[in-house]
This record gives structure tokens, sequence and C-alpha cells, in this order.
């Protein structure tokens, strides 16, 4: 079965040949199966969204390929455009001043979706996302949950075969984030049979709905497996997590023995520092050693490795590194 | 160059234009206000000039006496002009605030067909702001309208709006390119109201009347002149002239806004603010 969506090479510059170049996509191949779903994780900046945009024909590479569908994003975006759709996390993608109705009507005319089909399409829509009773309600008035529902039906009004989703949780409330998840995953992967580019910086996300997924960082993919299979090339690597009370830089850590990788991240007012070690017991008694007079230790624990684990012991960067996404 | 243009795509452009415009009520009562107001400054404006409603003087230069009927069909034309290069020149910056340039531009529906859409709204809304206009000038200003003269009326005025489209596909390119193009916009605005016959005849200074030959605004004001203050005008010349610069402008005005669109799909600027 060929791939539904081939990038071959490619290459992405910004302020190409000028101070402070950035090199946004940097010689990326992969391919995507049809049906599958395909995660493509990094922290901001990696290049994620820079590579959807090419995708999406919004974006013109610098050098490489990409065939969507079979047609190649340079030569025939119209035809490209006809077969994806593409959904982004955030509100904005939407005309608040219009109903739900409204935005769906006129997006099925953009995307060509035959005059005497629409009113079929749109109430199908609005039924797969229970928001059939909001069908007359102005956008602006919906919580942020219905109109991320509303913006997944934008993006199936012409009932497009592939999916570009770019971060599609973000914002949303944890049930409106579950919500989404699962339709990613059981009613547009595995019922409806779209394929899928996920991309996200949210790990548990991509472990929970990937296929595959490909580690993303500085505009290079560094890894790409199944998440099951990622998680097995560190196996023998065990995660040493220390919760705490203070502040620690990831700079400040010295290198020590049994050390393989290191993240710090802050979460409700705690520290937690999460090692990759081949030896928890060695490494815990140098790391107390180091951080008794520097934080108060909440609580110690050795778990498996994460996805999050395995990007950060592969890329050597943390998912939460960062500014905006390239 | 607009092959595969889809009638369906124009109807909901219009649609959703309207609807959102409907959605601010307050601006629509400044609608229909502005025409009443917009025409007193230049009745002030001619009585502080000449003294009355007519001139011997300005009818040497402009073939009439009738000096605010003048005016008021130089700024009932520039209505169009004005209103079709703010809406296209605008209109992709307004999508870019709405959140939904992205969406619309990563549909099957080539950018251009968006803008003749937002053109068509704007020509409608325009249309309606001038039909009022054209009421006070029957009903105050005793403007002569006779149902033979609205055809030719309307044809220039089509042939006029047909280049103006042309102009607002530049006008969207540059707003692509640069952002903020309302300075752009407004020096454009005023080198017309310099150059073309809106306020004044250009016939005063003979680098504006040379100048005026090359804008198409003054082809369909002499000829809307001739047709309502029955001023003597060559018809055919007038509407071959109109032609031939539609059927330059046109092309001109898409291939700016292709390169324009294409160049800022390279350098990765299409939605920044």
């Amino acid at each position: 079965m060929p791939a539904d969506i081939v990038v071959d090479a490619l290459y992405k510059f910004f302020k190409k040949g000028r101070p402070g170049e950035v090199r946004a996509v940097d010689g990326v191949s992969f391919q995507i199966e049809k049906g599958e779903l395909f995660g493509l994780l990094g922290p901001n900046g990696a290049g994620k969204t820079t590579l959807i945009k090419c995708i999406s024909t919004l974006l013109i590479p610098d050098a490489g390929s990409i065939r969507v569908a079979g047609f190649d994003v340079n030569k025939d975006p119209l035809k490209v455009r006809q077969q994806i759709g593409v959904l982004t996390g955030g509100e904005r993608s939407l005309y608040w001043k219009l109903t739900p109705i409204e935005n769906l009507r006129y997006f099925a005319a953009l995307y060509g979706v035959p005059r005497n089909q629409v009113k079929e399409r749109i109430d199908y829509l609005l039924s797969l996302m229970e928001l059939k009773d909001k069908a007359h309600t102005r956008v602006e008035k919906l919580s942020s949950g219905m109109k991320q529902k509303l913006s997944i039906a934008r993006v199936l009004v012409h009932n497009p075969p592939i999916l570009l989703v770019d971060e599609p949780t973000i914002g949303l409330d944890p049930y409106f984030a579950q919500f989404v998840r699962n339709f990613i995953k059981h009613e547009l992967n595995q019922r409806l049979g779209k394929t899928i580019l996920l991309t996200t910086h949210y790990m548990d996300e991509a472990d929970a709905l990937c296929d595959r997924v490909a580690f993303m960082n500085q505009g290079r993919i560094d890894a790409l497996d199944t998440p099951t299979r990622l998680k097995r090339s560190i196996i023998k690597k065990e995660i040493l997590e220390i919760k705490c009370l203070g502040e620690l830089q990831k700079e400040e850590f010295p290198a020590l023995e049994n050390l393989l990788s290191l993240n710090i991240t802050r979460l409700d007012g705690f520290t937690y520092i999460r090692m990759g070690t081949d030896n928890p017991e060695r490494l815990l008694s140098r790391v107390i050693d180091f951080i008794q007079h520097r934080v108060k230790v909440y609580s110690v624990q050795v778990t498996s490795p994460s996805l999050e684990d395995v990007f950060v012991y592969l890329t050597g960067a943390s998912l939460r590194q960062g500014g905006d996404d390239a | 160059m607009l092959k595969g243009l889809r009638i369906d795509v124009l109807i909901e452009e219009v649609r959703k234009s309207f609807l959102i415009l409907l959605a601010y009520p307050i601006e629509i009562a400044f609608w229909i206000i502005s025409p009443l107001l917009w025409v007193i400054p230049l009745v002030f404006q001619g009585r502080a000039l000449i003294g009355g409603l007519t001139s011997s003087s300005f009818g040497k230069l402009a073939g009439t006496t009738e000096f605010i009927p003048y005016v008021l069909i130089g700024a009932i034309v520039s209505t169009y002009m004005f209103s079709a290069v703010w809406s296209m020149g605008n209109a992709f910056r307004d999508e870019t605030y709405y959140g939904t340039l992205e969406h619309i531009l990563s549909s099957p529906t080539p950018a251009v067909y968006i803008l003749v859409g937002k053109g068509i709204y704007n020509s409608i809304l325009s249309t309606l702001f001038v039909v009022v206009q054209l009421l006070i000038c029957v009903f105050i200003f005793g403007l002569d309208i006779t149902l033979a003269k609205i055809l030719p009326i309307m044809a220039f005025l089509l042939l006029l709006i047909v280049g103006l489209y042309g102009i607002g596909f530049a006008a969207a390119a540059l707003t692509m390119l640069i952002k903020e193009s309302y300075g752009l916009l407004h020096l454009f605005e005023y080198i017309l109201f310099l150059f073309s016959p809106i306020r004044y005849p250009v016939e005063v200074n003979p680098i504006t009347r040379a100048i005026s030959i090359f804008i198409p605004l003054t082809y369909a004001l002499i000829a809307l002149r001739g047709l309502l203050l029955g001023l003597k005008f060559d018809f055919w010349k007038n509407s071959i002239i109109l032609l031939i610069i539609d059927a330059v402008i046109i092309p001109l005005g898409l291939f700016i806004f292709y390169k324009i669109e294409k160049r800022t799909k390279k350098t990765g600027t299409l939605a920044h603010y």
C-alpha cells in the first residue's frame, strides 16, 4: 500500500543566508502509511509546525520534496489541499461572530463540497460532535471545548483522507482534552480510517495515541519508531525521580557516574528531577550528596522510562525548553 | 487566470461578510447615517468658496457651472474606488485577526477567489451607499436621473469596478508583504484625489491633467458627469479606454498578487501581523 505522506530530505530555513539564520527543518525524511496515526514530537521550536505548514502548502520548502496522497506539494498544491484537513490547537480558527452552521457552510464551499450535499454533511458533523443544540449559537458564546469540537467538524467538512493535527489539546481542560484524544484515536483513525499526522509536546498523548512517533529536535528527526520499541531501546535503564521543594537548574548539576540522562521540570510548586540510570541506588547517594543543601527532598521513586524519558535520553533536550515553535 | 472559479465560493464569501457586518449593529447605523453627513460639508464648502451652488469661473474649466453636483458625482464614484481598495487591501489582514487566514489559504480554493468574493461584497455595500447618495443628489440638488441614463451609468460603473479589482489584488498582495498598509493605502488615496478629477477639474494644472489620463477613475468620472450633468463627452472613447485599462490592470494585479503570495510562502511571513 502506498504511503499517504512522503517527506524526503526536506529543508526549510528562515532568514536564509542572513544573520540569525534559522534551520527550522534540517534534512528531514519519513513516510506515513495509509491509515497510520503518526506522532511528531518535540519541544517548542523543534520545527514541527514548520513541517506541518510545508505539508499543508502554506510554506514553500527550500529543498527536498513532499508528496501527499501521491501529489507533489509544489507542483499540485490545490490537489494536495483537497486531500488534507488541518486542525490546530487554540481557539482562533473559526469566525466567532458566526454560528456553527454558518461557519461550516462557509468552509464547505471553500473545500468544494457539492451544494446539494452541504446540509446533510453539516447535520452529520454537528451530530457527530454533539453540537446540534448549539447549531444556531454564535461561536463566541461556546466554551473552549465546544470551539475545538467545532474546529474538528470544520476539518472534516470535506471528508479528507489525511489529517494534519497540530497540538490539538492545547488550552483545553482535562475533560475536553481527553475527549479530543479519544475522538482522534477511535473515531478518526480507527473507525473512519483517516491517516493522521499529530504534532504534540505532550508525550503521554503521543504514547497513548500514536502507532509510530518521530522525535524532532532542532529541525532534525533524532529517532523514529513505535512508542513500545523506543521505550524498549532504553529498557535496561531505570528512572530515578526525586520530587523536591526548592529550585534547581539543569546547568548546576555535575556529571555524575551512572547518570545517563537528566530532566528537571517544575509542576505545582514542586521540582521533579528525573534521571535515567543503570544503577539507581548508587546514583541516588551521589545525587543526595549534591542536592541536600540546595533543596528539600519530598519523595524518591524508581520507575520505568516514559516516552518523555526516552526523548530526553536520545536527544539530550527537554520537552519543556525553548520558546514558540518554529 | 481565474480558471475553475466557483460561484458558491463567491456567494458564501459575500454571505459571511454580511453576517459578520450584521453582528455589529452600531456599525450599520454609521453606514446609514454617513451618506447624509457626507453631503453637508460639500454644500457648505461650495457656499463658502463660490457663494452659492454655481460658478461661472468653475464652468470655464469643468464645462459646467454646477459646482456641487460636480463634486458630489466625484465623491460618489470615489466611494467605489476607495472602498474596493481598502477592503481588498485589508481582506487578509482581517482574516489574520480572526485567526482564520491559514485555514482559508490551506483550502483548495485559490486565495484570489476569496478576494473576488470580498470585492463583490464591498461593491454591494458601496452600491447601497451610493444609492442613498444619489437620492440625496436627486431630491436636494435636482440631479436628473432618468431610466434611460441608468443603464449607461451602470455600464461605466461596472467597467470601473472590474478595474478596481485589479488594483485590489495588488493592494492585498502589498498588505501581505508589508503587513501594516494604512499608510500606503492613504497615500494611494491622496494621489488619486490629486491626479484625478474627483474634487476639481484636473485642467487647473498641466501636470495633474497629464497624469490623470493614466488613471481609470478619470474616464469613469468624465462619462458619469457627462451622463448626469448633460455634458459633452465621447461615450465610445471613454468606454474603450476603460476596457483597455481593465484588460491591463486585472492581469497585472493578479501577477503582483501571485508573486507576492509565493514570496511570503517562502519567507514564512504569510500569517504574520
